[in-house]
């Protein structure tokens, strides 16, 4: 059992460390917003914010993996505290991939820009994937923070949406492109930013998945979106924990 | 795991002092089993039942059971569990005017082992299960008390091995140590589990972690959570344990 003096510096840096994690979380909640603002409005000011936040985010996240490390070396924790800290390391993972996502939206959107002003209205769809990726990354944050597993557990099912919204606007950008109405490299360039979306999306479910282990200790099973359709839900395999 | 020996119920006093509250749990063959707690929640007193040595001190009453292969040590004859069920204790304590040969023999001449080649071999044995042999085989007619602290303790263990127990018990065998004298009785700890039963009682939770397959933690006299090591310390079932194992506690 630790002293208390071990224990006061564990709290100090665990304070530390989730100061950190909730603001590599605004961080990179805020660069997909901004991201999206500027692929929205082809403004260059946001893209070029963007690209600051993803410095930001990476230093912040090197400091976050330190302070994991220092708290694994200097204090061996365990349960509850090791979860958050091995939560706190996998996350920033997802976190920083989502504000390296945010900066290829942010590019993206010179390159459209540079290429012929069109703004997201030109593609239909892309506002609601928008919207729902968002509050996607939202939720996962939020729970992160409030340390609530119970409000992302179905965050499975809400990317099985983001995914049919991906396939569909990527059938209508072809679509649009094929007929003429929405230019080659314009399309091919929206293309790659509802891949980016959906990418992110993918990372909010981690972060979600990662959330209810720190929580709970529990491992959520990862079910493939077909099944969790038909309602069978046989879970992939998840090792010698599982 | 099959269960080489199975608490049942088990409560032990010291006078009117109640040290033990209704455990119950199974300790796996060929396995270690951690047990952890503060000072004072009866762990010592628990693996002291297990082979009959609580009821050496005065006053002292234990009620319940402790199956050893499915019998109740309390019907078999005590010293004959005590060989079974042998005992290394929190501070070395080597029989101070014997050589180290004769400290591991001790235990086969007081059973009654007089031929002088089964002595020799059994002490080779039982040094080298105690990872000491190397050390040592050049002077087991040196006083045993002239070892190291660490190498008393493994000298200890040689002693409880010689009589071929099936059950090891093992309370804090490490407190007195320094780390590289602990690190050879974790390492010792581990490689014996390969033939024989371990209960190792222990203040250090990383030891703990470090050589237990199960961990048990106990409080107040009452064994709270019995769990995979690796879970223990990484899911603990109940927040009386999260709360200690963290340093929550008190």
């Amino acid at each position: 059992m630790p002293t208390a003096a071990e224990r006061k510096a564990l709290r100090g840096g665990l304070q530390k460390l989730n100061e950190n994690m909730v603001t590599l979380a605004e961080l990179s909640e805020l660069s997909i917003r901004k991201a999206v603002e500027s692929l929205a409005h082809l403004d260059p000011e946001s893209s070029q914010e963007v690209f600051t936040l993803d410095e930001e985010i990476y230093a912040l996240q090197l400091e976050v993996e330190r302070t994991c490390v220092d708290l694994i070396a200097l204090h061996a924790p365990v349960a509850g505290d090791l979860r958050t800290i091995t939560t706190s390391l996998k996350i920033t993972t997802d976190l920083d991939r989502i504000g390296r996502y945010a900066k290829d939206v942010a590019e993206t959107t010179l390159q459209i820009r540079q290429a012929r002003p069109a703004g997201l209205d030109k593609v239909p769809n892309l506002s609601k994937m928008v919207e729902q990726t968002i509050e996607m990354v939202d939720a996962a944050v939020d729970a992160f923070v409030r340390r609530d597993a119970e409000s992302v557990r179905n965050l499975g099912e809400v990317d099985d949406t983001v995914d049919a919204m991906h396939d569909e606007i990527f059938h209508d950008i072809v679509n649009d492109m094929k007929n003429g109405s929405l230019d080659v490299e314009v399309g091919a360039r929206y293309i790659l930013v509802v891949r980016h979306l959906e990418r992110i999306a993918d990372h909010a479910v981690n972060i979600g998945e990662r959330v209810v282990y720190m929580v709970t200790g529990e491992r959520v099973p990862r079910v493939r979106a077909a099944d969790r359709a038909k309602g069978t839900n046989p879970a992939w395999p998840l090792g010698r924990d599982s | 795991m099959t269960a080489k020996m199975e608490v049942r119920g088990l409560s032990a006093w010291y006078g009117a002092k109640r040290a033990l509250d209704g455990v119950t749990f199974d300790v796996g063959e060929n396995s270690v089993t951690a047990i952890i707690g503060p000072s004072g929640c009866g762990k010592s007193t628990l693996i002291r039942c297990m082979n009959r040595m609580h009821e050496l001190v005065p006053k002292a009453k234990v009620e319940g059971q402790v199956l050893l292969d499915g019998k109740n040590v309390y019907d078999l004859d005590a010293v004959a569990v005590r060989r079974r069920v042998g005992m290394v204790f929190q501070k070395a304590n080597p029989f101070p005017t014997m050589s180290v040969y004769d400290n591991v023999a001790a235990g086969l001449r007081l059973n009654g082992v007089r031929d002088r080649d089964t002595l020799d071999a059994t002490v080779e044995k039982s040094l080298k299960l105690a990872a000491l042999w190397d050390e040592v085989k050049e002077g087991v007619d040196a006083s045993g008390v002239s070892l190291s602290g660490g190498q008393q303790q493994r000298l200890c263990i040689a002693r409880a091995l010689a009589v071929e127990p099936e059950v090891l018990l093992m309370d804090e065998p490490c407190s007195a140590l320094d780390p590289i004298a602990t690190a050879k009785i974790e390492d010792l700890i581990f490689d014996l589990k390969r033939e024989y039963t371990v209960v190792i009682v222990t203040h250090n939770m990383q030891q703990a972690a470090r050589v237990a397959d199960m961990t048990a933690f106990m409080y107040l006299g009452k064994l709270v959570e019995l769990n995979r090591t690796r879970d223990l310390f990484e899911k603990p079932k109940e927040t009386l344990t999260e709360n200690y194992i963290t340093g929550r506690f008190g």
